[in-house]
């Protein structure tokens, strides 16, 4: 055991920092990322990791990937948001992509796996349903084999960025007789294929990036099918459990606290400084242990993932994790809130709406953060609730 | 990085928590409490033996070259049997004061006596004022021809109960900077030093040492006038580096202690582990405890490093979380019991008690959270400006 970290992490850090400094567009880059860029500025973005030869920054290089290290994947993130570079569409990169690696045909990886690399295509996921969310397995939208192609019926829910995907994917039930986790397979669909409806979900943070699909009558033929028929449960846990440690979006944590530390200094009531007041150093003090810890926690479960551990240990660690680290999201956005004194009361404006004809005092300094804050209630539902994280560590540390 | 044990480190946690199963069973250890005794002389020889009281200490001084990782193996295991003998006290916060203090003949002589567990020192530094930290110091010392005259008084001296030895801080009179203290080697029989012995909740001993008119000799001076305060520093860093991780061994083992519970005791005619309320508490304890772990890595990170500034913020920093954690996780494991939690017979409600004492020593979360927060403001105001 120690702790010195390698001094090829440093070295990689530099080189990150400076390909960013030379590249990342000014107008691209953002200070204080609330939300995804737009699509055509996030393939734009793609474009030039890939030019430089990172077009796949967490993949392996057997499939085109950089092939970094758990450790160096982190280090990325972090670079990247510390400059405010885009924030990569995840669903291709950390979901699909790496199911089309492992299980898609070779005509799929060429397609699909370099289009995510080349910068062509934008994803979505299509899991979550009305009727299940925690119970994933109970999904009911059904395929049906007709000649070359499946049939499609049903509807998905909570799809994030459906409206901007250029594809989705998608668990169907393509067996109503069998256990439900054996009766689901993944397809891939064109979002612009007919019978597939959008509609939006306008979330309280008063931003638009959730949808309602509505799948209707859609073909979708046999060669899109990921896998065999009913190993969609089998792809899906390879998915999830394969991407502990950035679910913590510790990048997002360090961001919240040099945001309280500007704050601090620029922002306050009267002549004095936020950080003058005993009461916000002291919570300040605490935010950043906290974030310390959790930092910490996410090299320990980045270690086991990078070398492979797949014990009950290291997979309940990484629950822990996504517990904790998402709470501490939420503690230290809604700290940003309070920290912006009245401020912290007004609806800047949003997606929703029209923009007032005068922008509403200090919008450039505490806008955002309180629809962040209001984003961030999601953060403990998403990816696995929190209760849901608990039933699985408790019973895989304690099997009662 | 690497968070696997290599085997050497392997072997020493092994052989602790050897020990600690065979001679810290809760009935042996029970049998110790009632002793009032602060522990035996039997088990320090064995700590003495087995060459843990020197682990940490440099082979020069008569010790084994190791680093504080092995201090921190060492109180892991022994938080989880809550030994009571002053290894923390002794072992940790005397003996690294004294490596971390100038060379000189007194602590040539004084640490392979610590080390071989002959001789017990503890470190007088905390005080009514100061409650764990290290300034402020009210002890003074009044210069005179051929030493130094003490007067004043010492609070919860760790160690002190059967301590030969006294190092004591002390600001010298006329002082430009009170927080320049100076640190003082005293033998427990100078004339005018008194002690009170005082029993912890946790069965462990501690002491309340008063100076009045103790004479010190100048070469009782630890390294130079006025320049005591890094070698305390390093002995508060290494003891806070030992008292987490015994409380994370202590989080550990009452979690384990739990759990076993949960699948035991029966209501509503199930195991009550398998109510879903009572999993999800384990969940949160079990989180309580990884974060724990994750910090004092943390600390041990800093210690490697270089930085002095970043090391005393997350000796604060580990001091506040972990010992806030251990009175949660604890406390939750007397609830999780139930009736028999809270009964001198059920082990858990010494596992809380040892959490309560730990957040009191070497000064309490809230403490070290308030120096966090002045450090913090004094190096943002400082950008500021």
């Amino acid at each position: 055991m120690h702790f010195q970290v390698a001094d090829q992490i440093d070295a990689f850090r530099a080189e990150v920092r400076d390909f960013l400094r030379k590249n990342l567009p000014a107008d691209l880059a953002m200070k204080f990322q609330k939300m995804r860029a737009a699509p055509a500025d996030l393939l734009r973005w793609q474009r030039i990791l890939n030019a430089n030869g990172w077009g796949a920054p967490y993949w392996p290089k057997a499939h085109g990937g950089t092939g970094w290290t758990v450790q160096e994947r982190l280090v990325f993130d972090e670079e990247c948001s510390i400059a405010g570079a885009p924030s990569p569409d995840i669903f291709a990169h950390k979901l699909i992509g790496p199911a089309l690696n492992h299980f898609g045909t070779p005509e799929q990886k060429a397609r699909h796996a370099g289009g995510i690399i080349r910068g062509d295509s934008l994803w979505c996921q299509g899991f979550s349903e009305p009727g299940s969310g925690s119970d994933l397995a109970s999904l009911r939208t059904a395929a049906v084999l007709q000649d070359d192609h499946y049939v499609v019926n049903g509807q998905k829910i909570w799809t994030s960025y459906a409206h901007q995907s250029d594809w989705i994917f998608m668990l169907v039930r393509t067996d109503p007789t069998v256990k439900k986790q054996a009766g689901i397979t993944m397809l891939l669909a064109d979002m612009k294929s007919p019978g597939i409806t959008v509609r939006p979900i306008l979330s309280i943070d008063g931003r638009h990036h959730l949808n309602e699909v509505f799948i209707e009558d859609l073909r979708i033929p046999v060669s899109n099918r990921v896998g065999e028929e009913g190993d969609g449960w089998k792809i899906t846990k390879f998915l999830l459990n394969n991407e502990h440690a950035s679910a913590a979006e510790l990048h997002v944590l360090q961001g919240y606290l040099r945001r309280l530390k500007q704050l601090a200094t620029e922002w306050g009531t009267g002549t004095e400084p936020l950080i003058a007041r005993p009461n916000f150093a002291l919570q300040l003090a605490r935010f950043e242990a906290e974030v310390n810890a959790i930092a910490m926690m996410v090299s320990r479960v980045a270690a086991m993932e990078q070398a492979g551990n797949l014990s009950p240990e290291a997979h309940a660690l990484g629950c822990m994790l996504k517990v904790r680290a998402t709470e501490l999201q939420q503690s230290m956005s809604l700290f940003l809130v309070e920290s912006s004194g009245d401020c912290g009361a007004i609806a800047y404006p949003t997606d929703h709406g029209t923009p007032p004809k005068l922008a509403y005092p200090f919008q450039e300094v505490v806008g955002g953060i309180a629809s962040e804050a209001f984003f961030r209630r999601a953060s403990t539902i998403y990816g696995g609730s929190s209760e849901v994280q608990r039933g699985i560590a408790s019973s895989l540390l304690f099997q009662f | 990085m690497d968070f696997n044990l290599n085997s050497e480190q392997q072997m020493l946690q092994d052989s602790v928590r050897r020990f600690v199963e065979n001679a810290y069973t809760f009935e042996a250890r029970t049998a110790l409490l009632e002793t009032g005794q602060g522990g035996s002389a039997v088990n320090w020889r064995s700590f003495a033996e087995n060459g843990w009281l020197g682990a940490a200490v440099p082979e020069p001084c008569g010790g084994f070259g190791g680093t504080v990782l092995e201090t921190a193996l060492i109180a892991h295991e022994f938080g989880r049997g809550l030994v009571i003998e002053p290894y923390l006290g002794c072992a940790v916060l005397a003996a690294q004061t004294l490596v971390a203090s100038e060379s000189s003949g007194v602590r040539q002589q004084l640490l392979p006596g610590l080390v071989d567990g002959t001789i017990r020192c503890a470190v007088a530094y905390s005080e009514s004022g100061s409650c764990g930290m290290p300034l402020p110091v009210a002890l003074r010392a009044n210069r005179t021809s051929d030493g130094y005259v003490l007067n004043g008084s010492k609070s919860l001296v760790l160690g002190g109960r059967d301590a030969e030895w006294f190092i004591v801080s002390g600001v010298v009179a006329n002082q430009a900077n009170p927080a320049d203290i100076t640190l003082f080697l005293v033998n427990a029989e100078a004339p005018g030093l008194s002690r009170q012995a005082l029993p912890l909740h946790d069965g462990s001993w501690a002491a309340e040492v008063v100076l009045e008119n103790v004479f010190v000799p100048t070469d009782m001076v630890l390294g130079q006038p006025g320049q005591g305060m890094p070698a305390l520093r390093h002995g508060l860093m290494h003891a806070t580096v030992a008292l987490c991780s015994e409380l994370v061994g202590a989080m550990e083992r009452a979690i384990e202690i739990t759990a076993d519970y949960l699948k035991l005791r029966k209501q509503f005619g199930v195991a009550i582990g398998s109510f879903q309320a009572l999993q999800h508490r384990m969940a949160d304890m079990a989180a309580e405890l990884e974060l724990s772990r994750s910090m004092l890595f943390a600390l041990l990170a800093a210690i490697e490093g270089t930085d002095a500034a970043h090391k005393e913020r997350m000796v604060s920093q580990a001091k506040t979380l972990i010992s806030r954690a251990a009175k949660k996780v604890c406390g939750q494991a007397i609830q999780l019991h139930g009736g028999i939690g809270v009964t001198e017979e059920c082990s858990v409600g010494h596992y809380f008690k040892r959490a309560v004492v730990g957040d009191v020593l070497l000064g309490s979360a809230d403490r070290h959270e308030a120096h966090s927060a002045v450090q913090l403001q004094s190096e943002l105001q400082g950008l500021g400006r």
